[in-house]
């Protein structure tokens, strides 16, 4: 059996199709947010959870209700037969289905060694006992900031760092970790921010729609248009934890000056940057800046404007994009 | 008003943006590629397009069945593979296809689907030795199919009778 008999079964047009299906997902999902001018994190969270799904149904689905789906007639007659691109060679030489599996290839390495190792990881931690008393310096400024929280208070562990470090963990003992050097950064405000933006991760990391989605996108570790728009809705969770964050201490303008403290490069300003593509620093920092600066922005913007489509529009794009997707095999 | 209207506009527009861009890429590799799957409208334009020489017709044909094959499909890329849907005077549907693919290849030969394959038994069909399967395909019909191979060529003859006229049609395939 070769490789075109190979993507020419039943798993094979499984493969091919959820890629398929998620690139043309994420381009209908994308005109919609545009289109309607969705700015609420929530909604657009909803929209990235929908074409992570998409692709994972839609070919049992199609399969289920016409089984005709992958006939010779059926794919003549279609809006696009990837057999048609599959069956091509660059120059007469390679296959361009050669390309194709080397780019799933990729994303399965992306997907184990940047998401999966990393949970594991994270997970193993969150169960290790932690000394909370590791660094009480903090520990007056803490204890005022969650007490002043209407929120469920966690266990918090400061960490003798003078780095700038903030996270959380989850899992059975759900702990937010923050550094030394991040206390004597911030002031009273800044730190009920941070601590409120990192309890809201653990409030949500306890909705089982999120857990849910992220052992069925497991299923799709090969597919990079599924592993980019599961990155775009994780980047949405922060933008909904800042809201939540906002909503608990009113203070925008203090969280934003808190996530201006986590820049790369200390003292670099928003506007450093924009510039960072014309600078030697790496691609993984450039990105964290500007999601970082994205997140400013939003909050310096008067009131968090959120802008939701409600549920018509999410309607409409998952009947468009089910009817397209049925022609694309 | 206008801006709900504008939404709507905006949003039909990259879906007919979608809908371009993807016949446009299903077009494309017929232009690049001769040899990709594609009608054609006689045994002689296929012979003549693809340079494929060993197309096999029967020589036994059963009246009922029209001639010429109301269908020819045809590629060279990724495999060497033609078929040939005929039908019945008087009615639609595909009633014989005969397919003929490269030997190891799978054969394009869907269009007349068994759904339920209620005997399957080697025939030895002039020397070669075939398989003949006798099914119901839709609409309840009696179908049944014969595959071969035939020097490189894998061949299999579907039709939707009983195999009595199948075998001769098969037999008129073998020289």
């Amino acid at each position: 059996m070769n490789i075109t008999d190979i993507l020419q079964s039943l798993a094979g047009r499984y493969v091919t199709q959820s890629f398929l299906h998620a690139f043309i997902a994420v381009i209908i999902t994308d005109g919609a947010l545009r289109a309607w001018k969705i700015e609420d994190p929530a909604v657009k969270q909803r929209f990235r959870i929908l074409t992570v799904l998409f692709p994972i149904f839609s070919f049992p689905f199609y399969q289920l209700i016409n089984p005709d789906r992958g006939s010779l007639l059926f794919r003549t007659g279609a809006l696009f037969d990837s057999g048609r691109w599959m069956g091509m060679a660059l120059f007469g030489v390679v296959p361009l289905h050669f390309f194709f599996l080397f780019l799933l290839a990729g994303t399965t390495l992306v997907f184990f060694f940047q998401e999966l190792v990393p949970i594991l990881k994270h997970m193993r931690e969150s169960d290790t006992e932690v000394d909370e008393a590791c660094d009480p310096a903090g520990k007056d400024l803490v204890d005022e900031a969650l007490m002043s929280l209407p929120m469920a208070r966690p266990r918090t562990v400061i960490i003798d760092d003078g780095d700038m470090v903030l996270f959380s963990s989850t899992g059975r003992a759900p702990t937010v970790f923050v550094s030394s050097g991040l206390l004597q950064a911030l002031n009273r405000e800044q730190v009920r921010a941070a601590l409120a933006h990192e309890i809201a991760h653990i409030m949500r990391s306890r909705r089982p729609i999120l857990l849910a989605t992220f052992l069925l996108r497991m299923i799709m570790f090969f597919n990079p248009m599924v592993l980019v728009e599961f990155r775009r809705a994780v980047r949405n969770e922060e933008k909904i934890c800042d809201d939540i964050a906002v909503s608990v201490t009113g203070r925008p303008d203090a969280l934003a000056e808190t996530l201006k403290k986590f820049y790369s490069s200390p003292g670099r300003s928003p506007d450093a940057a924009k510039k960072l593509l014309s600078t030697d620093v790496p691609l993984e920092e450039y990105s964290h800046d500007l999601q970082l600066e994205s997140r400013i922005t939003r909050l310096e913007k008067a009131g968090l404007k959120n802008r939701g489509g409600g549920w018509f529009p999410f309607t409409i794009v998952l009947l468009v994009m089910s009817a397209v997707c049925y022609f694309v095999v | 008003m206008r801006d709900r209207i504008r939404r709507y506009v905006y949003f039909t527009m990259t879906i007919v943006a979608v809908f371009v861009v993807l016949k446009t890429l299903n077009w494309i590799p017929l232009v690049l590629q001769q040899g990709t799957l594609r009608t054609y409208d006689s045994i002689e334009a296929v012979k003549a397009k693809l340079n494929i020489r060993d197309i096999r017709v029967p020589t036994y044909f059963p009246q009922s069945v029209t001639w010429p094959p109301s269908e020819i499909w045809a590629q060279t890329k990724p495999y060497v593979a033609t078929l040939m849907v005929f039908r019945r005077a008087g009615t639609i549907g595909p009633a014989l296809v005969i397919s003929q693919a490269a030997s190891d290849r799978t054969a394009l030969d869907d269009r007349i689907r068994i759904l339920q394959v209620k005997e399957s038994v080697p025939y030895d069909l002039k020397g070669r030795n075939a398989l003949l399967k006798v099914g119901i395909c839709e609409q309840n019909d009696v179908c049944s199919r014969i595959s071969w191979n035939e020097g490189n060529s894998a061949m299999t003859v579907t039709m939707k009778s009983s195999p009595f006229e199948l075998i001769k049609i098969a037999e008129g395939l073998v020289p």
